[in-house]
């Protein structure tokens, strides 16, 4: 079965009910999967409803259609970065791939963080273009860049949750920001979102009750709300257990199967994602040591890669950061300044 | 040398600084329009700065002036004419006091709140989310915390003036005997809508004063435990110094 041509609605029906078309039994799968096949109703309502809000909000030549010819969901050209005089990123390039899931790796320090908000805007770079969609983030307004980002959507380190508003309101809030929809057609869409990271139970929480893992989901469903065409994950699975880690791990490919969508993740766990990239960049000093697929870097004899893939003390990422002379600072008992 | 550079640097900086201050509140206040439109967000803020302040001025406000009460009598028994009490205490309150305190109680309660509520959001990413979920967060919130705390001054400023004149009855009144009668005519006939204005005009600039610098403070706050407490206290200092500087000018440019 599927759902007529709904654009982002569309799939987002088709991935909250994506489980349950594929084996998944628990109570209230019946129920969704009805949902499911009223899709289209509801497709349809949100169109209207969009459509009578005149809800046009592109100002630029930032059509769908247009944009599935560029084949680089995002590109980096020779971007230079600086931090108070602190090379960043020297004649930084690469190239987020379509509709796959991009991996950035690399030591600890190393500016992924600092890459995505260059991609998602929120940096501009010293040198060199950073461009989404084809679209060169330079070059746009401040409501241009807002209208951009409502195709973005970003889980961050830390969840990133509003603490003074309780889960549901938390994923509710992109959507009341953005559309007038009656408040029943929000809850419906909430529900299935917390339904598709398994929370739905937990809409009435606050974030404070959260542990690390459920924050973490919740963000995801937060970031996924809006339909965005691209999802960029920063750390997904630092401090999650493993159970945690696994649910975070197989709900990132899922969206990513069902939804169609570019997924760019920054993290340096290496076990995931080689179970979870089809492309990896590995970045040091400011720029790429090594690309492609996870199996490529793992066969590779850079010393760099072998280093970060091996966790290994010795190599070109020092144990020690730079000091004077180890023997000679002992000897000479000065206190350092 | 190193002394001037020093001295250059900082110099750069308090510039910096207020040319920050001057494009924060610049894009404040054009989004103001548009946050007044969100009622319920302006009501909630005004729960947070208002009427949570409300027991400390109230108390604060009783006590100035049952000060004002007794000083005014010691002061004014010395010229023999207890019976103006009233009239002092009133204008006192209404002009000066009223204002001045309220604004600096409100500086120590609502904005030190305002700033390390900001300050803590931003230290958690909160407000680097709402931007990458398109929403800017000096409309969704700054803008609302600055529009509530200005409409909740002057009427905490009402309040601490009422309960003021309530507290100088008490003291010269109902404790050192000024007659009741005197006391309230005396002061219908002396206060004057100019006096009232005056005290609603200080209390509105530093309503301004306070909430921006409080917002503004909060937003640029280093985003560690360290800078949201140095935010914090810059917003204490920073309000008072505005708040005592305005009131000379506001009293200058109004009597």
């Amino acid at each position: 079965m599927s759902v007529p041509a709904a654009g982002g609605w569309g799939r987002s029906v088709a991935v909250i009910t994506w489980p349950f078309r594929h084996g998944l039994r628990v109570p209230g799968g019946r129920l969704i999967g009805q949902v499911y096949a009223h899709g289209a109703g509801l497709v349809a309502a949100k169109a209207a409803h969009c459509a009578a809000l005149g809800e046009v909000r592109m100002t630029m030549a930032l059509a769908d259609d247009s944009q599935a010819s560029v084949s680089a969901a995002a590109r980096l050209s020779g971007v230079h970065y600086q931090v108070r005089g602190h090379s960043v990123f020297k004649d930084l390039n690469l190239s987020i791939e379509r509709g796959k899931i991009t991996a950035i790796m690399g030591p600890s320090g190393t500016g992924k963080t600092t890459l995505l908000r260059l991609i998602t805007g929120q940096l501009q770079p010293d040198q060199g273009q950073v461009s989404v969609d084809g679209v060169d983030l330079a070059a746009l307004k401040t409501d241009q860049l807002y209208a951009l980002r409502q195709r973005m959507g970003m889980l961050f380190q830390n969840g990133a949750l509003l603490t003074d508003l309780d889960v549901y309101e938390n994923v509710a809030f992109p959507l009341r920001e953005h559309a007038d929809l009656p408040e029943s057609l929000v809850a419906r869409i909430v529900l299935m979102k917390l339904q598709a990271v398994g929370l739905r139970g937990a809409a009435r929480l606050m974030p404070s009750e959260l542990s690390g893992g459920m924050a973490r989901r919740i963000a995801l469903a937060r970031a996924i709300v809006m339909d965005p065409k691209i999802l960029i994950y920063d750390e997904p699975f630092a401090g999650l257990d493993p159970i945690a880690m696994g649910v975070v791990l197989r709900l990132i490919r899922n969206m990513n199967q069902a939804l169609g969508l570019t997924s760019i993740v920054v993290s340096h766990d290496v076990q995931e994602i080689t179970a979870l990239a089809d492309t990896v960049y590995l970045l040091s000093e400011g720029r790429v040591v090594a690309s492609g697929a996870p199996a490529s870097l793992h066969n590779s004899q850079d010393a760099m890669v072998r280093q970060f893939l091996t966790g290994g003390e010795e190599g070109p990422v020092p144990f020690h950061y730079p000091a004077a002379d180890y023997l000679q600072q002992m000897l000479s008992q000065e206190v350092p300044q | 040398m190193s002394v001037l550079v020093d001295w250059l640097e900082m110099l750069a900086e308090q510039v910096r600084q207020w040319g920050r201050f001057s494009i924060f509140t610049a894009r404040l206040f054009a989004v103001t329009p548009r946050a007044l439109l969100r009622f319920r967000l302006i009501v909630e803020q005004l729960n947070n700065t208002g009427a949570r302040s409300l027991v400390i001025i109230m108390l604060s406000g009783l006590f100035v002036g049952m000060v004002l009460g007794l000083q005014g009598y010691d002061l004014l028994r010395r010229f023999g004419s207890t019976e103006a009490l009233g009239t002092a205490a009133a204008l006192g309150l209404l002009r000066e006091l009223g204002p001045v305190v309220t604004a600096l109680l409100f500086a120590g309660r609502a904005g030190t709140s305002l700033t390390s509520e900001i300050g803590l959001m931003s230290a958690t990413d909160q407000l680097a989310a709402m931007e990458m979920m398109a929403v800017d967060p000096i409309r969704r919130v700054c803008a609302p915390r600055f529009i509530g705390g200005v409409l909740a001054m002057p009427l905490l400023a009402a309040i601490f003036g009422l309960l003021g004149i309530l507290g100088a009855y008490l003291v010269g009144v109902v404790i050192m005997g000024v007659d009741s009668g005197q006391f309230w005519s005396q002061m219908r006939s002396s206060v004057e809508l100019k006096d009232v204005v005056e005290g609603i005009v200080k209390s509105v600039a530093f309503g301004l004063a306070c909430s921006s610098i409080a917002v503004f403070e909060g937003y640029y706050a280093v985003p560690t435990a360290e800078g949201v407490g140095r935010a914090t206290t810059r917003t204490v200092v920073v309000s008072s110094v505005a708040i005592l500087a305005l009131d000379y000018m506001l009293t200058a440019a109004l009597l």
